[in-house]
């Protein structure tokens, strides 16, 4: 087997509160291999997001990494200087956010923004500061046609208020793609947008994945969107990873009481809601004792001591005491 | 069909835009959103109508107009045999006693300098039905009724989650004891597993008092689960109508086909997509005809030119469309 792209070992961010440190991802590990995409699902507050900043090397104070591992291509990022950080993000590993119309500098234009990444990132730019400005803005009227905007060399003079909520995403994607990434996260892409948009964006970047070889991360709380563009699964809750494995094999038999909480959430014609009662824990003052047990159904003794990651058959992974029954 | 409680009938909402400086120095005329143009539906006593769209279709604003939280330009709203356009300020305020509505946002619709008890007894006072000791018991057993504990009464709103806010907001809605209320996207705010418990509440609520629902969602999940009946909107109009089994099983306008095919499924692998091109229009300039015609596959020359009449089929289906199957 290959080696992983991506592997987060045992990953602690906290953030400093008045009322003490906030663990918001607590011990999260996870993989993405080369051209895999990997759905990460989770709710508010799961950690999801934080977990990904700090691969970008993005957590700011209050926030800080407290421990763990972050190898990409074998190297370790924990340790980089901020123009390592710089030389690895956008041309190794990009981002996409998921509010494009805050993302996106008003005050610039489109093309501006996408030959600013050129610029800083790009290897291959003719040598010269004319040549290189109109081989990045030729590069940019490229990246704009490869996300499927109509006229990208007229709308590469416009501001980002002038394109719709779909475009603007495609814009963003355009920006993390231009310097042809190995790793793409992309966090919430098409929560703010209507559904017939959001399936043409995943489709898009569905399509893109496959084009280029690249690997993905699809940051999302619908386990349906999961369902359809990602190899593999790794559900979060409150801060760490309780399950996960192939997608197909998750959905069909969830085994972390939470996941199968979560599939029984999702409204589907002619079936009863069975909704998880009670709600996300606060994670300031968190116990040792799985993070569940309080909306657990089939909470046992044992779940008042930690519980950790074990390996299943299959690929699979899960926290929860019952997974001994189950290896 | 047995009577229906609510009937409304080619309700017209015109919205007047703003215009830039340079378009009032012109003395332009101002743009005109066309956000209802004429819309019609039925709801049977005891019955939820799904009424889905995505956004800018006109969905809430047919929730509000119902209402007359804002005021339709022309045509009928009648509940329960009366007209609710025709009333007098009076007569409104006691109708609305029967009719009532729970917003989307948990986070913008409560006061945040009440409690969650004053704010649930403010629909009491106004309609002068309790006060004193009384106001407070009923205000509580109403937060109970939703979920929510004695303890929790004298909490403020940014004291609890969305998911419980969700729950002041239906019991603020329902402590009047209406017989209708429009659920205006209730759950989109929240996290999945929290939408699922406000879904069971609404289900379990809807039972125990008997109550009709217009539910405005654009989540075709959330939708199916709850309708009957259902009503699909784009841009201002409503395109097709149904039970909402039949309707989801075999969708007859091309929007909701599609509508329907880009919903992710759990099932998962790869669906064959008619992928819909495009994004729906703006409506201050809504395209000729059918709305619809350039984002369909089948769109002919009929479609660029003439608007589609809604045509009743058999078992109830409303469908406004010029290539029907």
């Amino acid at each position: 087997m290959a080696d992983p792209l991506l592997e987060v070992n045992d990953l602690r961010v906290g953030f400093a509160t008045a009322r003490g440190m906030v663990r918001a991802v607590d011990g999260v590990s996870l993989h993405v291999m080369p051209g895999e995409s990997l759905g990460v699902v989770g709710e508010s507050g799961s950690g999801k997001s934080v977990t990904f900043a700090a691969v970008m090397g993005l957590v700011k104070p209050p926030g800080r990494v407290e421990g763990g591992s972050i190898r990409f291509a074998g190297r370790e990022l924990a340790a980089l200087t901020p123009a390592q950080w710089r030389a690895l993000r956008g041309r190794s590993i990009a981002m996409t956010l998921q509010d494009a119309l805050t993302a996106l500098n008003p005050a610039l234009t489109v093309g501006t923004q996408i030959i600013e990444v050129l610029l800083a990132h790009a290897e291959d730019l003719p040598a010269g500061w004319r040549a290189r400005r109109s081989a990045a803005r030729a590069c940019a009227i490229e990246a704009l046609r490869l996300v499927g905007i109509p006229d990208p060399v007229g709308r590469l003079d416009e501001y980002p208020h002038q394109f719709s909520g779909g475009m603007r995403q495609r814009v963003m994607i355009a920006i993390a793609l231009s310097c042809r990434p190995r790793l793409l996260i992309a966090d919430e892409p098409t929560t703010a947008l209507d559904v017939t948009v959001q399936a043409q964006v995943l489709d898009l970047i569905g399509d893109l994945r496959r084009e280029l070889g690249m690997s993905l991360v699809l940051v999302t709380h619908d386990l349906g969107v999961v369902a359809e563009h990602c190899d593999r699964v790794a559900v979060m809750y409150a801060g760490q990873v309780v399950e996960t494995g192939p997608t197909q094999a998750v959905i069909a038999t969830p085994h972390h009481p939470y996941t199968q909480g979560l599939l029984r959430s999702i409204p589907e014609p002619g079936r009863e809601i069975r909704p998880i009662e009670g709600q996300v824990p606060e994670l300031l003052g968190l116990g040792a004792q799985c993070r569940f047990l309080p909306r657990c159904a089939v909470a046992q003794p044992l779940c008042e001591l930690p519980v950790h990651m074990d390996v299943l058959p299959g690929g699979r992974a899960l926290r929860c005491v019952r997974a001994r029954g189950l290896a | 069909m047995t009577a229906a409680l609510l009937d409304v009938r080619d309700v017209v909402k015109h919205y007047a835009a703003r215009r830039s400086l340079a378009a009032r120095l012109l003395r332009q005329s101002r743009p005109v959103v066309q956000a209802l143009n004429g819309v019609s539906l039925r709801i049977a006593k005891g019955e939820t109508l799904g009424l889905i769209g995505e956004s800018g279709c006109g969905k809430s604003t047919l929730g509000r107009a119902i209402l007359r939280l804002v005021e339709p330009d022309s045509g009928v709203v009648a509940f329960d045999g009366v007209d609710v356009m025709a009333l007098g300020h009076g007569a409104l305020k006691a109708m609305r006693r029967r009719m009532q509505i729970v917003f989307q946002n948990p986070y913008a619709s409560l006061n945040p300098r009440r409690t969650a008890a004053e704010i649930v007894a403010v629909p009491l006072v106004l309609h002068n039905l309790a006060r004193g000791r009384a106001l407070r018991e009923r205000a509580v057993a109403m937060l109970e009724t939703v979920g929510l504990s004695p303890a929790q009464a004298d909490r403020y709103p940014h004291q609890f989650s969305g998911g419980q806010r969700q729950r002041i907001g239906i019991a603020r809605a329902l402590v009047l004891q209406p017989e209708f209320v429009v659920c205006d996207e209730p759950v989109s705010a929240l996290d999945v597993s929290i939408q699922a418990q406000i879904l069971a509440l609404l289900d379990r609520l809807k039972r125990d008092f008997g109550l009709t629902y217009l539910f405005i969602s654009h989540d075709i999940g959330v939708i199916g689960h709850v309708s009957d009946h259902l009503a699909v909107m784009y841009l201002g109009s409503i395109v097709e109508a149904g039970p909402a089994r039949e309707v989801l099983r075999a969708p007859h306008h091309p929007y909701t086909a599609a509508l329907l095919a880009s919903v992710p499924r759990l099932a998962g692998g790869k669906r064959s997509r008619e992928k819909l091109p495009g994004e729906p229009p703006s409506p201050l300039r809504p395209p000729s005809g059918c709305r619809f015609h350039p984002r369909c596959a089948f769109a002919s020359e009929i479609c660029r030119n003439v608007v589609p009449p809604a045509r009743t089929l058999e078992g109830g289906r409303v469908v406004a469309c010029h290539h029907l199957p």
